[in-house]
C-alpha cells in the first residue's frame, strides 16, 4: 500500500481522474449536442417547411380572387402577372398555373433546374374555384417553395442551436470538472499523498477529509484504515510465524544432523536429494564435505547386498503410496556386513523420505534368540521345538517331492531319575552329554538328534522307509547307551527304551508322530526297558481305552461313584471282630461294581488316586463315627498308595479329618506296602514317622512278597504286619507256605509287631494260625468285603461261627 | 323602431329597381340555339368562352350601365352585384385577352344589336321578348 508506484499513481490517480471525467463529460455533452442539433435540425426543417407552406398559403390567399378570375377567364397574361408577383417572394421558386387543362403560366426563378425541385420540397397545390361558383374548379396553382431558403433557414437555426448548446455544454463541463476537482480529486489526491508517506505499522492512519465524514470518501478512508489495520495485523502474525518457523527449522535441523538414524530424501529413480551425517556414516561416504560429488548418488549404487531389493522397495512404496519397511544387508569397506532397517514413506511429488537405522544387533539378538528357542543349552542339541521344526520341514519336503520319509525315535533313559537324584545333577548332566555324543555317533549327518526333556531324546532318521533300518539303528543306539558311563570314576550302567514311528507309514503330522512314538516308548518301558518298540495301532487303542477310563474316573469322583467296602478283621485271642479293612469299590453306573485292580493303577498314574484317597479317608472316618455311635470300638485300616505320600494324604490332612469327625487316631490304621516305602525312602520315612507320632497305626501290607527286609522293619515305625494272603491261602500242614507264615509270625512277634493273616479261607487255617500265635485274621472264611450296612449281620454271623465250637470245618461263605 | 330605417331602404330600393324587372336570356331566333344552361350563359357573359354550343361566335350584350335589369341579371346569374362584376372585369381588362360584353347604350340598342348579329346573346325584360328572339334561359325566382 505504501509502495504505490508514483507513475501508476499519476496514471490512475488524481489528474487522470479529472482529465478522464472531464473528457467523459465533454464527450457525453458533444454526443448529446450532436443529438440535440440533429433533432433541432430535423424539427427546424419540419417547422421551416410548415412555415413556408403557411406563408405560401397566405400568399395564395391574397391573390386568390385574382387567380380565380385569371383561371376563370383563362387569362394567361393575368396568370403570368400573378406568377411574377408570386416569384417576387423569396420563398417561391416556381409557379405553375393551370386553368381548365391549359397551362396559363409556368414560371420559375433562378438557376435551379426542374429536376432538383422535387427533392425534399413539399409542393403546394391548390385548386382554384370559379369566382361565380364556389363549387366549380376552374384551375390549379402549383407552387414550388425554394429549398435553398428553407435550408438556409435550417442552417441558421442549427447554427444558433449549436452555439447555444456549445455554451451550455462548456458551462456544464466546467462545472463538473470544478466539482470533481473540488470534491473528489483533491481529497483523493490528499489521501494518496498521505498514503505515500504513511507507515501503517507505526499506527499512522488516514485522516477523514474535511466535510467528507458522511460521504463515500469518508467511507473509503475508514475502509482503507480498516484494511491497513488488518494488513498490519496479518503482517505481524506472518512475522511471528516466520520467526517460529525459523526456530523450528533450526530445531529440526539439529535433530536431522544429530540423529543416530540415517535420514534422507530420494526421488522415484532413487537419486539422493538430501541426507544427514548419520546416513553418510552408515554407508561410509568417503568425504563428508564433498557434497557436490555425491549430489547425484543413487540409492541403488550404495553397498547393498542385494541392490534389486532396494529398487523394488522404492517402486512398491511409490506404487502403494504408503510407507514400506524392509531389513537389508549392506557391505562395509572392512568386509563386515551390517543389517539396516529402511523405511520409505512417499511425501508426494514422486519423492520418498527415508529413515534407515542399524539393526545388526537386533538381528543378531533375534537370531540367537531363535537359536536358543530351538536349542537345548546343556547338550547343544535341538530341543523339542527344534525337533518339531525339523519334523515339519521334513514333512513339507516330502509333500513337495513325494520322496523320502523318515523314522522318529523317542529314546528314554531308563532309571535316569534315580541317578540324577542319587548322584546329583552334575552327574546327570555329564551322563546326558555323553549320551548326546553316543547318539550322534550312531546317526548320519542328515539325521537330527534332539533332547526333548530331562531324560528323553528324539532322533530323526532321515530317508528311511523300511522298518529294518530303523530297527538296526535302534539296536545300535541301545547298544551304545548300555556302554558303561563313568562319572567321577564311578561306573554307571544305564539302558534306554525306544519308541519308533515311521513317516509317512504311521502318521502324517507332527503331533501324531510325537504321540505315537511316545506310546511306543511307553510300551517299551512297560516291557521293562532296554527294548525298542515300533508304534502299533494297538498301542493307540490301549491308550484310547485308558483315556476313556480316565475320563470315567474323573466323572466317578465328581459323581461320588466310589464306595468303601469293609472286610472284618478278627482278634483270634478274644474271638471277636476287632475291626475291618476298608477297601475301595467303584459303583460304575453301567459296568456295575468295578474291582480296584481295574482302576487303581490308572488312578495312581494320573494322580486321581489322591482324590480317591481323600474320599476314602472321609468315608472311613464317617464309618468309625457311626460305629462309635453304636458303642463299637472297631478299628479301620485304610490302604495308602505311594502316590499319596507325602503330600496327597499329608499328616496334617489326616489330623484335620479325624479331628473333624472326633475320631481317635488309634482307631485308624494306614496300610502301606513295602514297595511304597522303598520308592522314596526319605519321604516315606518322614511321612510314616509323622503319622505314627500322631497315633495312627501303620500296617505293612502284602508282607512276604517283596523284599521283606528286616532292616526296613526296624527302620520304619510299623505296628502291624499283614501276611500276604497268597501264603495263608495255600498253607497246608508242613508245606513251604506253612513254614513261611510261621517264620513271618515268629519274626514279627520277636520285633513286637502285631500280625494279621490275610486270605483265611478254612478253619484249618485258623487252627494253624492259633498254633503259630497269630493275633488277627481276615478272609473269606469269615466274610468277604461287604458294604457298611451288611457289616452288623456279618459280625453276628462271625460271632456264631466262632462260638459254635471252633474250628468248624466247612464254614459257609458269605 | 329600429326596423323602420331598414324597411325604408328596402322600399326605396324596390321602387328604384322596379317591381317587374325579370330578365330572360335571349338569342337571335335565327341562331338556331334552343336552350342554354346557366353555366353556358355565365361563361359567355363573363368572358370564359365566347362560343355558342353550335360553334358560332357568341356576342354577349350588356344592358346599359345604369340599368336595373343589368344588376338584376347578374344578381340572378352569379349572385353578384354590379360593382363586383366591374371589379372582375377590371382585372381582366389589362391583359387584353378578353373583354366584357358590349354595353348597349340603351335597351333599344340591345334589341338592335340582338337582331343585327346571329351570335348575339343578351338579356332583356321578359315583357320585351318578341318573336325575333328566342328565350334560351329563364331564371327561377
Amino acid at each position: 500500500m505504501t509502495q504505490l508506484n508514483p507513475a501508476a499513481a499519476k496514471l490512475l490517480g488524481m489528474p487522470g481522474l479529472l482529465m478522464r471525467s472531464t473528457l467523459m463529460v465533454i464527450l457525453a455533452s458533444v454526443l448529446a449536442g450532436v443529438v440535440a442539433v440533429a433533432y433541432t435540425a430535423y424539427t427546424t426543417s419540419q417547422r421551416a417547411q410548415e412555415t413556408s407552406q403557411i406563408r405560401l398559403n397566405e400568399l395564395l390567399d391574397t391573390i386568390e380572387s385574382t387567380l380565380e378570375v385569371a383561371c376563370f377567364a383563362k387569362d394567361a397574361t393575368l396568370a403570368g402577372d400573378l406568377a411574377d408577383g408570386l416569384l417576387s417572394n423569396s420563398d417561391v421558386l416556381a409557379v405553375n398555373i393551370t386553368g381548365d387543362q391549359h397551362v396559363l403560366a409556368d414560371k420559375r426563378r433562378g438557376w435551379l433546374d426542374a429536376a432538383s425541385d422535387a427533392q425534399g420540397v413539399k409542393l403546394l397545390k391548390r385548386p382554384i374555384y370559379s369566382p361565380f361558383d364556389s363549387g366549380k374548379i376552374v384551375g390549379h396553382i402549383l407552387l414550388t417553395p425554394d429549398p435553398r431558403v428553407i435550408s438556409a433557414r435550417i442552417k441558421e437555426e442549427v447554427r444558433l442551436a449549436a452555439i447555444q448548446l456549445s455554451w451550455q455544454l462548456a458551462m456544464v463541463a466546467f462545472a463538473v470538472a470544478a466539482i470533481m476537482l473540488l470534491f473528489i480529486v483533491r481529497p483523493i489526491k490528499a489521501m494518496s499523498d498521505r498514503l505515500h508517506s504513511m507507515d501503517p505499522t507505526t499506527g499512522e492512519r488516514l485522516p477523514v477529509p474535511r466535510r467528507h465524514a458522511d460521504t463515500e470518501l469518508g467511507q473509503l478512508v475508514s475502509d482503507v484504515n480498516a484494511l491497513s489495520e488488518r494488513l498490519v495485523n496479518t503482517l505481524a502474525a506472518e512475522r511471528n510465524l516466520r520467526v517460529q518457523r525459523e526456530i523450528d527449522e533450526k530445531k529440526y535441523h539439529t535433530i536431522f544432523d544429530n540423529a543416530e538414524s540415517g535420514i534422507f530424501i530420494i526421488d522415484g529413480a532413487g537419486s539422493l536429494a538430501s541426507w544427514n551425517p548419520a546416513f553418510e556414516r552408515m554407508f561410509e561416504f568417503a568425504q563428508p564435505h564433498a557434497d557436490d560429488e555425491y549430489a547425484w548418488v543413487n540409492m541403488g549404487l550404495l553397498s547393498w547386498d542385494d541392490p534389486r531389493k532396494i529398487s523394488e522397495l522404492i517402486s512398491s512404496a511409490l506404487r502403494r503410496s504408503s510407507a514400506m519397511a524392509e531389513d537389508m544387508l549392506i557391505h562395509l569397506r572392512d568386509g563386515k556386513r551390517r543389517w539396516v532397517n529402511i523405511v520409505l514413506s512417499p511425501v508426494g511429488d514422486n519423492l520418498l523420505q527415508g529413515v534407515v537405522h542399524d539393526v545388526t544387533h537386533l538381528k543378531e539378538a533375534e537370531a540367537s534368540a531363535r537359536r536358543l528357542v530351538i536349542t537345548d543349552p546343556l547338550t547343544g542339541l535341538a530341543n523339542r521345538l527344534g525337533l518339531e521344526e525339523r519334523l515339519r520341514a521334513h514333512i513339507q519336503e516330502y509333500a513337495f517331492t513325494q520322496t523320502g520319509g523318515f523314522a522318529l525315535l523317542l529314546i528314554n533313559l531308563d532309571a535316569f531319575r534315580q541317578v540324577n537324584e542319587g548322584m546329583g545333577l552334575p552327574a546327570g548332566d555329564s551322563i546326558l552329554q555323553t549320551t548326546t555324543s553316543r547318539l550322534s555317533s550312531c546317526v548320519k549327518s542328515g539325521d537330527t538328534v534332539a533332547r526333548l526333556s530331562a531324560d528323553s531324546f528324539g532322533v530323526i532318521l532321515n530317508r528311511i522307509t523300511q522298518g529294518e533300518v530303523a530297527d538296526k539303528i535302534s539296536g545300535r543306539i541301545r547298544q551304545a547307551i548300555r556302554q558303561t558311563y563313568f562319572v567321577d570314576g564311578s561306573p554307571i550302567n544305564l539302558h534306554a527304551s525306544i519308541g519308533i514311528t515311521l513317516f509317512p507309514n504311521d502318521a502324517f503330522d507332527v503331533p501324531t508322530l510325537l504321540r505315537q512314538s511316545e506310546l511306543a516308548m511307553d510300551s517299551a518301558k512297560s516291557a521293562g526297558g532296554d527294548v525298542h518298540v515300533f508304534y502299533d495301532p494297538v498301542l493307540a487303542e490301549a491308550a484310547e481305552h485308558r483315556r476313556h477310563l480316565e475320563n470315567d474316573l474323573r466323572g466317578a469322583i465328581r459323581n461320588n461313584e466310589f464306595v468303601l467296602f469293609y472286610q472284618p478283621i478278627i482278634d483270634l485271642r478274644t474271638r471277636r471282630v476287632s475291626g475291618a479293612e476298608a477297601l475301595i469299590r467303584w459303583r460304575h453306573p453301567s459296568r456295575g461294581l468295578v474291582p480296584p485292580d481295574s482302576f487303581i493303577p490308572l488312578a495312581e498314574k494320573t494322580g486321581l488316586i489322591i482324590d480317591i484317597g481323600l474320599f476314602a479317608l472321609d468315608a472311613a472316618c464317617r464309618q468309625l463315627l457311626a460305629w462309635q455311635g453304636q458303642a463299637l470300638d472297631y478299628t479301620l485300616s485304610l490302604n495308602v498308595s505311594g502316590r499319596q505320600i507325602p503330600d496327597g494324604l499329608s499328616p496334617a490332612r489326616l489330623r484335620e479329618v479325624t479331628d473333624h469327625y472326633g475320631i481317635g487316631t488309634r482307631r485308624l490304621a494306614l496300610e502301606i506296602t513295602e514297595g511304597v516305602m522303598l520308592h522314596d525312602i526319605e519321604k516315606s520315612l518322614h511321612w510314616l514317622k509323622a503319622v505314627h507320632e500322631m497315633g495312627f497305626r501303620v500296617y505293612l501290607d502284602d508282607f512276604g512278597t517283596g523284599y521283606s527286609s528286616l532292616s526296613y522293619l526296624k527302620m520304619f515305625p510299623v505296628d502291624t504286619l499283614k501276611v500276604d494272603q497268597s501264603f495263608v491261602r495255600d498253607m497246608r500242614d508242613d508245606n513251604n507256605e506253612h513254614t513261611l507264615v510261621g517264620a513271618i509270625i515268629a519274626m514279627g512277634k520277636s520285633l513286637g509287631l502285631d500280625i494279621v493273616a490275610e486270605g483265611v479261607e478254612l478253619s484249618d487255617h485258623i487252627k494253624a494260625l492259633n498254633r503259630m500265635g497269630c493275633h488277627y485274621a481276615q478272609g473269606y472264611y469269615f466274610s468277604r468285603p461287604i458294604p457298611a450296612e451288611e457289616f452288623g449281620a456279618a459280625v453276628h454271623h462271625i460271632d456264631t461261627l466262632l462260638k459254635g465250637g471252633l474250628p468248624a470245618e466247612q464254614a459257609p461263605r458269605l | 323602431m329600429r326596423t323602420l330605417p331598414l324597411l325604408l331602404i328596402c322600399v326605396l330600393l324596390g321602387v328604384a329597381s322596379g317591381p317587374h324587372a325579370e330578365p330572360v336570356v335571349v338569342v337571335n331566333a335565327r341562331s338556331g340555339i334552343e336552350r342554354l344552361s346557366q353555366d353556358e350563359v355565365i361563361n359567355i357573359f363573363l368572358g370564359r368562352y365566347r362560343k355558342l354550343p353550335n360553334g358560332a361566335q357568341a356576342i354577349p350584350i350588356d344592358q346599359p350601365e345604369t340599368s336595373a335589369l343589368r344588376a338584376e341579371f347578374y344578381r340572378r346569374l352569379v349572385n353578384k352585384e354590379l360593382n363586383e362584376i366591374n371589379a372582375y372585369w377590371s382585372r381582366l381588362i389589362f391583359s387584353g385577352k378578353t373583354s366584357p360584353p358590349r354595353s348597349a347604350s340603351s335597351v333599344s340598342e340591345v334589341i338592335t344589336l340582338l337582331g343585327s348579329h346571329a351570335g348575339s346573346i343578351a338579356y332583356i325584360e321578359r315583357s320585351q321578348v318578341d318573336p325575333r328572339f328566342r328565350i334560351v334561359l329563364e331564371f327561377q325566382r
